[in-house]
């Protein structure tokens, strides 16, 4: 076990044009779970597979226990990879796939039995060691990629969306157990997935990148509460955050005919910033809804996802109909497509933005 | 198709970043690698080469020891190759190749398609038969195709090959154009239905266009291997229908001790095929092994 | 191009719904599509051969008109005490079997090398493959001039500094010589086979092994070979059955000689038959080498089958 630092690293595929990874700046701690997430040309897995020693590391360092890995070769690096489509061997059994990483390494044949078994029950695999990958379900297929993984001990897991050819109710079942997995076998892991809601579920910290650059690397909470820029602030929550872009009053922003109130530290952030306008971020949940007529920003209904527990509206400005919103309500609460709704906000943490470079204020 | 590799550039990772630690180890073996796989190609292709560049030799410079690479060009070989009979022989071949290819598609495309996209019944059963019919080895049936042909009195007659060859490269063409149905994906098919198209409407303004490189690809498979033919031209023509290959028999046992107005008459012979297959590359693999390999 | 093996539906696959399937009319716009290729395979392969049988029993020499009359087995007995036949044979064997392989272990080295990316890689493929396109009457008439000349042939004038000499190749080692020709035809088929398999190998896997701690040499022996020896089975079988019926390389460079030392089953059937005029006996030699090819090709029918339709679950 051991903790990972990428130190400036960088990918470059060709010369000048923009780096795959671009001089990426994080240390994971010793057992930590860490999770790279992004939209898909982020970067995350190829950041993943330089760890893995599957892509060069052009620029900067990346280090496993303190050991500089640039040019060490794969399987010197002492990691286990599972991999997006498991990347499990057709020719062998469950079972010899699983102590294929443990043959490689020289143990005996029954040392490797005696793991390979272990882990097999650790996962629910002990029925199926005799057959052939093609044999089993993609769940199972899964597990195996995981048995293979850590029939190991290695000082580094490595995921590259693990869980994203499996259906969505196995994915959140799965989801589970690998977190368990790694807080009983305490083995620092690398995640990554495109799937914020796996990000903050699974992760200890999360890095979120976009076009090779790192934008944050915090934990769950610090990312939905202090989100360092506009886009980490759309990316992470579900729906996403509202983000206006909108003019500055003396007591708040203007928001839809109304004035949202801001906080006396915002405001003098804003002016500190010397700005006029300002991107205005707004949860979903942070809005409380009352009818047509009373004071705040007015808006209509144009769809509704009514999930039993709670609901979310989605609509425009009265106002200004290309402005779109999204609201959390309660359950049940009976809107319907067409009606007129009154919105106010009394969170003192909203979120602003600076209107061109993005950055929190 | 032609000669592009086909290997994404992912495939060669395997070779590369798990070799050598350093980077400057890893080039060298790789620059080693590039030159050894140059060479070998070379020698490879060398002895064709050398015949082309015999075909363009004075006898006199074709008969040395050493060999010689350099001297006066001449086209004087394959002058005398087309005035010795090559001519009629060349336009036998095309022939029989081009009508031939043309049969097997009109009977293979069909058929192909009755095996693929809509299936008849015992589809496996066809596809057995039909490939064993090129596992029997033509020696077998030769006898009795000769005494037959000769009853019907179309012995060195052109068409006789034709028909042959047809019988020849169909299996071949059927189990290709099979597999290149198969790639057709169904939800096409069932779209053309859902829109009203009718089978007929559906082969040929979906299917059709879909799998054109695949048939253009068949086609070249039976141009190569109806070209090449030997057994059955030596057997069964003469003077009249006699294609290339015979000619080229016939030309060495008259002619054999010029080597250059030999390898005049070789180059003439390969020329059209090397160009076939040059251009069918990426789809020879998939015609030798009945589709199971692409 | 895709370089996989096919993930084929079966051919069993149930039949697309476009018109309801079972009807009898329905049956037949199916069939019908089918039925000129069927019938034509049919009678022009498949009636001769069923004639051959029929002569094969029969006494029956062209050059002695009204001597054609049946004897039943004969023929096969004759056949099979002729020690001709069965050196022919044993020619034949030698042949097929020494070219698939040297020409499959020499096709799996340039695969395994047209395999890395390097400049000019397309290129050495077209070079690579030539010799399997060159016209066969060609590419022997190559080898037994330019090549194996005693004289002035390549051959001998490269082995010259190792003191080979003046071999006379062809009349000396005719059977090897007809193998060299071949196994220089026939190696770019093993190697372009054997290519599509290495190229149909999912990168993942490789790098799974190369992260499981596997050398190059152990991802090699465990995982390459392994998923080779389908390829490498299908090149070992079609080569088989494609070189079983050699025929224009021997006829070209040594026409079966000296005597009967290169001539294989083909080629002493064929002057049996068409020098000799002894259509019953032909006919049963044809019937044996038949009944041979279909040992190999039950075999080949197999793996074809299989490749088709084995890899569909595998991913």
């Amino acid at each position: 076990m051991a903790e990972v630092v990428y130190d400036h690293a960088s990918r470059i595929y060709t010369p000048g044009a923009r780096p795959a990874v671009n001089e990426l700046d994080l240390s994971v701690e010793d057992g930590e779970f860490v999770v790279f997430v992004g939209p898909s040309g982020c970067g995350k897995s190829t950041a993943l597979r330089m760890l893995a020693g599957l892509e060069d590391i052009n620029d900067g360092a990346i280090r496993i226990g303190g050991k500089n890995m640039v040019g060490v070769p794969s399987r010197d690096r002492d990691i286990a990879m599972v991999f997006q489509n498991y990347a499990l061997y057709p020719n062998k059994t469950v079972g010899e796939n699983m102590a294929f990483p443990l043959k490689m390494r020289g143990l005996s044949k029954t040392e490797q039995d005696q793991k390979v078994k272990a882990a097999a029950a650790t996962l629910g695999l002990t029925e199926f060691l005799d057959r052939k990958p093609r044999a089993l379900s993609g769940g199972q297929r899964q597990r195996v990629a995981m048995g293979r993984a850590i029939v190991r001990e290695p000082q580094v897991f490595l995921m590259d969306e693990p869980l994203s050819n499996l259906d969505a109710k196995m994915r959140v079942g799965t989801r589970a157990e690998i977190a368990a997995l790694q807080q009983r076998l305490g083995v620092t892991t690398i995640y990554v997935t495109h799937d914020q809601v796996e990000a903050m579920t699974m992760g200890d910290r999360v890095a979120v990148l976009k076009l090779g650059e790192l934008q944050q690397f915090a934990t769950p909470a610090e990312l939905y509460d202090r989100p360092k820029n506009a886009f980490v602030a759309g990316f992470i929550g579900s729906p996403a955050m509202n983000l206006f872009e909108v003019p500055v009053a003396d007591d708040g922003a203007s928001l839809g005919g109304a004035t949202v109130p801001l906080t006396s530290e915002q405001r003098s952030a804003i002016s500190n910033a010397g700005l006029s306008t300002v991107t205005l971020g707004i949860r979903p949940e942070q809005w409380t809804t009352s009818g047509a007529g009373s004071k705040g920003v007015s808006a209509q209904v144009t769809v509704v996802e009514e999930l039993g527990s709670d609901a979310f509206l989605y609509g425009t400005l009265v106002t200004d109909p290309s402005q779109t919103i999204v609201v959390r309500a309660a359950g049940k609460s009976g809107a319907k497509i067409g009606d007129k709704i009154t919105l106010n906000t009394t969170d003192s943490a909203l979120h602003l933005f600076h209107p061109e470079s993005g950055e929190r204020l | 198709m032609s000669t592009s590799t086909t290997t994404p550039p992912a495939a060669s990772a395997p070779a590369t970043s798990h070799t050598a630690s350093a980077p400057s180890k890893r080039s060298t073996g790789n620059v080693i690698m590039a030159i050894v796989s140059w060479v070998v190609g070379i020698v490879f292709f060398f002895p064709v080469f050398w015949m082309v560049l015999t075909a363009f030799k004075q006898e006199n410079d074709a008969y040395t020891n050493p060999p010689k690479l350099f001297f006066t060009p001449t086209l004087e070989q394959f002058k005398e190759v087309l005035a010795s009979g090559a001519g009629p022989a060349l336009l036998n071949s095309l022939f029989a190749t081009v009508v031939s290819t043309l049969l097997v598609l009109l009977l293979a495309v069909p058929a192909a398609f009755a095996v693929s996209l809509r299936p008849v019944e015992k589809t496996k059963d066809v596809l057995f038969f039909f490939i064993s019919t090129k596992m029997l080895p033509i020696v077998a049936a030769i006898v009795p195709i000769y005494v037959v042909v000769n009853e019907l009195h179309a012995v060195d007659n052109i068409w006789t090959l034709v028909v042959l060859y047809t019988a020849m490269n169909l299996p071949i063409a059927v189990w290709m154009m099979r597999s290149f149905f198969l790639e057709v994906p169904g939800a096409l098919l069932e779209a053309a239905s859902i829109d009203g198209a009718s089978v007929w409407r559906t082969m040929r303004e979906v299917v059709l266009p879909v799998v054109s490189p695949g048939i253009a690809a068949t086609a070249l498979i039976c141009v190569i291997f109806a070209w090449n033919e030997f057994f059955i031209a030596v057997n069964l023509t003469a003077a009249q229908a006699g294609t290339v290959p015979v000619f080229l028999v016939s030309f060495i046992t008259s002619e054999g001790l010029y080597f250059a107005k030999l390898c005049a008459a070789a180059t003439l012979a390969a020329l059209p095929v090397v160009i076939c297959g040059w251009i069918a590359q990426n789809k020879l693999v998939q015609g030798l092994s009945f589709g199971a390999v692409k | 191009m895709t370089t996989t093996i096919e993930a084929a539906t079966t051919p069993k696959k149930p039949a697309r719904p476009q018109s309801g399937p079972g009807s009898r009319a329905d049956g037949w716009t199916r069939r019908f599509p089918l039925l000129p290729a069927l019938v034509f395979t049919f009678v022009i392969t498949q009636l001769p051969f069923i004639v051959t049988i029929f002569y094969s029993l029969q006494s029956w020499n062209l050059v002695r008109p009204g001597s054609r009359h049946f004897v039943g087995l004969d023929n096969y007995i004759e056949v099979f005490s002729d020690s001709q036949f069965r050196r022919v044979t044993l020619n034949t064997i030698v042949l097929t079997v020494g070219a698939v392989l040297i020409a499959v272990a020499l096709g799996l080295l340039l695969a395994l090398m047209l395999n890395r990316a390097f400049p000019g890689r397309a290129v050495v493929r077209t070079l690579l493959i030539t010799p399997f396109l060159i016209t066969p009457v060609a590419a022997a008439l190559l080898w037994k001039t330019t090549l194996l000349d005693p004289t002035y042939g390549l051959v001998n004038f490269v082995l010259a500094p190792l003191g080979v000499g003046q071999t006379d190749w062809i009349s000396s080692f005719p059977l090897l010589a007809v193998m060299m020709a071949i196994v220089w035809q026939w190696t770019p088929f093993m190697m372009l086979l054997i290519l599509a398999g290495l190229q149909s190998q999912p990168t993942d896997v490789l790098e799974a092994a190369g992260v499981d701690g596997a050398s190059n040499f152990g991802i090699f022996r465990e995982i390459t070979i392994p998923h080779l020896r389908r390829f490498i089975e299908l090149g070992v079988v079609l080569g088989t059955i494609y070189l079983i019926n050699t025929f224009d390389t021997i006829y070209m460079m040594t026409q079966g000689g000296p005597g009967i030392a290169s001539s294989n089953l083909p080629f002493y059937i064929y002057q049996r038959a068409f020098l000799g005029f002894d259509i019953g006996q032909s006919a049963a030699m044809g019937v044996v080498v038949a009944i041979l090819t279909t040992i190999v090709s039950i075999f080949a029918l197999r793996l074809i089958f299989r490749t088709f339709s084995g890899n569909e679950a595998s991913a």
